[in-house]
């Protein structure tokens, strides 16, 4: 499905399926951006980030990254930009109820620059999205109907950023906040690390350079931040990943097994078998 | 409550279906029709007005309903907000019935 709408109020929402395309550009709003199939290889700066199916991406207003996808399969993306004066609405109207609910007047939402990042797309906003998206492919567009889908999915990110950042933040054991903010910095930075090159073999120490941590420091700060060890965050990825490739391709399993990055077929069903408490063939009949 | 459930089972033959927390702390019991076309949830505590039962409309798109019945001019008493149920929003007609059209969401299926 490939289709560019412009709405009235200047949001906009695209989609495009595609095998191969690069592009390097300024985004125009604040975005955030999903694939359906498939992943996309974004460039930030010096950061590289891959979209898969289970995560989503902010990007914001005015930043340069390129953006490519190579693959056998066409790859299915989808985006959200969000016109800065909707925006401002959204926050107002946000922090008005927050501060009715909670009864303070922090701004809570993008108080840092880190927002830029990968976040789990899961819950509510999944089926919002693919509301939006179901929706929008069928090519009936009324326009009020959009903006209430996109005025949810933003609802949706506000209480993701809360859990996935302030949440985290406070969870850190440190004195300083300062410091709190500062290190969850870094293991965001490992953490999209992991999700990006989750099929690599990661050694700690690269992962501790990419984060500018020490080894010991980011073992003991990731556990307070994400609740498991690195490699557990790691085997957890592959796992989800791999569930996703049984369930929407027919490749063998022992290519999946080598797709995510198990070195052998038997430890990967096992592990597979631990957490869903079945086997990935029944998994993939099953359904 | 019982008397409530006693009258749709008894009189309307529904079904207990099972009971649920409708809200955090606002227990219900769900009977269903003969058929399954209708659901109806009776809450312990009063909550809206007199009427302890409310209409369940399931829908698979609640924003898409919401949006679409506000055009054709109903009036919501809550606009869709998240419950741990799913999407949910609420309207009554003229004689004070509660409808509550809901969009259960499996939240556990994690793709």
């Amino acid at each position: 499905m490939r289709y560019n709408k412009t709405l009235r109020n200047n949001n906009t929402i695209w989609s495009d399926t595609t095998s191969h395309k690069q592009q390097t550009q300024h985004t125009n709003d604040f975005n955030i951006r999903f694939v359906f199939s498939g992943d996309e290889v974004y460039n930030i700066g010096r950061r590289q980030l891959t979209l898969y199916p289970d995560q989503f991406l902010i990007l914001n207003k005015g930043t340069q990254y390129t953006s490519k996808i190579d693959s056998a399969n066409p790859v299915e993306s989808f985006s959200m930009g969000f016109d800065q004066a909707f925006l401002q609405d959204f926050s107002n109207s946000w922090q008005l109820n927050e501060r009715k609910l909670l009864d303070k007047t922090s701004s809570r939402v993008h108080e840092y620059d880190f927002s830029e990042t990968l976040y789990p797309f899961k819950g509510d906003m999944r089926f919002n999205v693919q509301h939006l998206k179901d929706y929008m492919d069928k090519g009936v567009h009324n326009e009020m109907l959009i903006n209430e889908y996109m005025h949810h999915s933003l609802l949706n990110y506000y209480t993701i950023y809360d859990q996935e950042i302030y949440k985290k933040i406070e969870s850190l054991k440190f004195l300083n906040r300062s410091t709190k903010v500062e290190i969850l910095r870094r293991l965001n930075l490992a953490k999209e690390y992991l999700l990006s090159n989750f099929n690599q073999n990661i050694s700690l120490e690269d992962l501790a350079d990419h984060a500018c941590l020490s080894v010991n420091h980011l073992l003991r700060t990731f556990k307070q931040a994400f609740h498991q060890s690195p490699h557990q965050f790691l085997m957890q990825t592959r796992l989800t990943r791999a569930k996703l490739l049984l369930k929407t391709t027919n490749y063998p399993i022992n290519e999946i097994v080598n797709l995510v990055g198990f070195e052998c077929p038997s430890s990967f069903i096992r592990l597979f078998k631990n957490r869903y408490e079945i086997t990935p063939l029944k998994f993939r009949c099953s359904l | 409550m019982e008397e409530q459930v006693r009258f749709f089972t008894g009189k309307l033959k529904f079904r207990v279906v099972k009971k649920l927390d409708l809200y955090p702390h606002a227990a219900a019991t769900l009977v269903q029709s003969d058929n399954a076309d209708v659901l109806v949830a009776i809450a312990e505590n009063r909550e809206y007005k007199n009427t302890k039962n409310c209409i369940i409309l399931s829908t698979d798109d609640c924003l898409k309903d919401y949006h679409y019945l506000k055009a054709e001019g109903l009036i919501f008493t809550k606009e869709p907000h998240y419950l741990p149920v799913g999407l949910v929003a609420e309207f009554t007609d003229h004689s004070d019935n509660r409808f509550m059209l809901i969009e259960e969401r499996n939240y556990n299926d994690d793709l």
